[in-house]
């Protein structure tokens, strides 16, 4: 520092020249300097606030693009339901509709039965014989109150033909309605026949408008999402994010079982398969074992493609009925394989580790007992148990793992936008802070080179 | 044509990786070497020793690792010293088999009585430091059961090359106390601390004097 001084005796009168030289000089070139300053703060601040901006626009393009594949995605989501809903339809109604004619034609025919009986119960009973009538006129005849003996033997023969008639009209009577009550006794079964026939097809009928209306429904949700709405928008952003959530869960508890498999067969694997080698630092008997468990998994993923409950491979879901069928049986024969191999390594394990167990105590030097035989029998059963169960399980991971796949685009990009809009914030504050900086600085220079300032103001003023 | 070419390519570099990435087990391996003192008073500990050896050394070893039994007797640094040595199959079941089997060579070296009059101990480290490396095993142990007294037969001349112990860990397991210690301690203290210096002058991975029979299984757990 003492270099710079003008007089090295004297510090003070040294500094105050420099300073008042340095105010001089700055004065001068002030309008110079506030240019340079001016264009300084142009050029970065102005570059940085550009930035953000174009950063700003940048998230906006991919926050269209990002509502575009997610709107396009569910629209086809939306379709495959649909058209797969309709495929339900048409096999619901070969299915449920496909005797329905049978039904039908034994309905007329019982209906036709009912008719014909119905109609034969229909017969008008004969009347007993007009006497009355007759003996009416008789008893109007002249006479016939005087006790004219003719005609009172004649209306006693009257009366007693009468009652004779009515027996027997009476007789008949009861005769043909008997055969009546026989006739409608007879219809009783044919009324049952019909009532459930009725139910029947009221059954099938219902099973039919069931699944048309899961149709209506999806038709609503397709309408909704082509619609592309904001609110539309955000319900289905939110359903891929639970989704999203959701599906890393179920894979993390899936991985804790694959882990768990994978401890269960590597120690049995490295008597199958033992060797002095390792890749990437792992056991040749260790990949073994890892194999076997991705092969679980990816089989999983083949028998839950043949069945259609995922939708990875559009080649498997293209395949004929015949061929997909061909498929889940392979993968289902696969899974019992592996799950079988794993069962067996699973009691090998247990006798390598009571082997191990017993190694150590003959070196040792203790005596084993044989106190601990019933519990190795539970412990081979349950670990046999989990080796054949744990393959069965992992073949479930093809759903959430297709939901996470899914879902993924969408959450990942959505982190991205994030992401970059930080940034596009980040570097919008850091283009404000060096702008007020720079006119901070413009400030302080005018502070320090105020006397000169002052004074020329004055000079200027008196000329 | 060209895309053709591109996958020949890609699954070459793809061979050329998988095999890079192949490593031999060796580094991942524990060659472990007991030397076992004959001489003078340490020879009524033989058969403390091997039950240590067999109830804390063996059952820690896992397949592919090697164990080497070594007497120090007058003039150690001779092959007749190697009482019995064990490389593990990877096989668990044969190693199962191996270690009963070996556990037999140290019950016969427990209750054989000979003994030695002087105590070539430098002798027995050299051997087994050839024979640790001779194994390329990641990790290499060197258990002493020993007093630590050197006596060395006249005419016998022991000198360690600079890298002689290089990549080994040496632990003097059970030292105990001869007469002269219990007198005077600090006798005892400059023997070990002699011994220290010594073994680490001659590039020794680390030193252990007071490694107690019962921690045996941790400190090998460690150095793995």
């Amino acid at each position: 520092m003492s270099s710079f001084y003008i007089w090295p005796d004297m510090p003070f009168l040294s500094i105050a020249v420099l300073v008042a030289a340095s105010m001089i000089f700055l004065y001068l070139a002030r309008t110079p300097l506030h240019l340079a300053l001016d264009n300084l703060n142009d050029g970065i601040a102005g570059g940085l606030e550009k930035t953000a901006d174009w950063i700003k626009s940048v998230v906006l393009k991919m926050q269209e693009k990002n509502r575009k594949v997610l709107l396009e995605s569910n629209i086809a989501e939306s379709e495959q339901k649909i058209a797969q809903e309709f495929k339900r339809v048409e096999a619901s109604y070969t299915k449920h509709l496909a005797d329905y004619p049978a039904l039908h034609l034994k309905l007329d025919e019982n209906i036709t039965s009912i008719d014909a009986d119905f109609k034969e119960c229909g017969q008008v009973v004969p009347e007993a014989p007009g006497w009355n009538d007759a003996v009416e006129s008789i008893a109007s005849i002249k006479g016939s109150a005087s006790g004219d003996r003719v005609i009172e033997k004649m209306l006693k023969e009257l009366h007693k033909s009468a009652i004779d008639g009515e027996k027997t009209a009476i007789a008949e009577m009861q005769k043909i309605s008997s055969k009546r009550h026989k006739i409608l006794s007879s219809m009783a079964p044919a009324w049952k026949k019909i009532l459930k026939a009725m139910s029947e097809v009221d059954t099938k009928i219902s099973l039919v408008l069931e699944t048309s209306g899961k149709i209506e429904k999806y038709m609503q949700e397709y309408e909704k999402v082509r619609s592309g709405g904001d609110d539309t928008i955000d319900m289905l952003s939110s359903k891929a994010t639970k989704l999203f959530i959701f599906s890393i869960i179920v894979i993390t508890v899936a991985g804790f079982g694959a882990f768990v498999n994978f401890q269960l067969i590597a120690l049995p694997m490295s008597e199958l398969v033992p060797a002095g080698t390792r890749v990437l630092g792992m056991h040749v008997s260790d990949i073994s074992a890892l194999v076997i468990v991705t092969l679980e998994v990816v089989l999983g993923i083949f028998l839950m493609e043949a069945l259609g409950v995922t939708n990875i491979f559009p080649q498997i879901a293209g395949l004929t009925l015949g061929k997909r069928r061909m498929l889940l049986y392979a993968a289902l024969l696969g899974i019992f394989f592996l799950a079988s191999v794993e069962a067996a390594l699973a009691i090998l394990r247990e006798h390598i580790t009571a082997t191990n167990a017993a190694t150590t105590q003959a070196l040792a030097g203790s005596v084993s007992t044989t106190a601990g035989v019933e519990g190795s029998k539970i412990t081979v059963i349950g670990q046999a148990t989990l080796g054949f169960t744990l393959p069965w399980i992992l073949a479930m991971v093809a759903v959430p793992l297709e939901m996470l796949i899914e879902s993924s685009q969408h959450v990942l990009s959505k982190l991205i936008i994030l992401l970059v809009k930080l940034i596009g914030y980040l570097v919008g504050i850091i283009g404000h802070l060096l702008n007020t900086l720079m006119k901070t600085i413009i400030h302080i220079y005018d502070a320090y080179i105020i006397i000169p300032t002052q004074i020329g103001t004055l000079f200027k003023s008196k000329a | 044509m060209k895309k053709r070419k591109t996958i020949y390519s890609l699954l070459l570099i793809s061979g050329v990786l998988l095999i890079s990435a192949c490593s031999d087990n060796k580094e991942y391996e524990t060659a472990i070497c007991t030397l076992a003192d004959i001489s003078g008073t340490y020879a009524k500990e033989k058969k403390g020793m091997v039950k240590i050896i067999k109830a804390g050394i063996v059952p820690k070893l896992v397949p592919g690792d090697s164990l080497i039994l070594m007497s120090i007797d007058s003039n150690s640094f001779n092959e007749e010293n190697i009482k019995g040595k064990l490389k593990l199959d990877y096989r668990p079941s044969q190693a199962n088999q191996q270690k009963l089997k070996f556990a037999q060579t140290l019950n016969d070296f427990a209750n054989n009585e000979s003994s030695a009059k002087y105590t070539d101990i430098s002798g027995a480290m050299m051997l087994c430091s050839s024979h640790l490396k001779s194994t390329s095993a990641g990790t290499q142990i060197m258990f002493i059961f020993s007093d630590m007294k050197e006596e060395l037969k006249p005419g016998i001349k022991r000198s360690f090359n600079n890298d002689e112990f290089e990549n080994i860990d040496i632990v003097a397991m059970n030292v105990i106390k001869l007469n002269e210690d219990s007198a005077n301690p600090q006798v005892f203290r400059s023997r070990i601390k002699k011994w220290k210096k010594r073994v680490l002058k001659h590039s020794a991975k680390s030193w252990n004097s007071s490694l107690d029979p019962t921690e045996i299984s941790d400190y090998i757990d460690d150095k793995r």
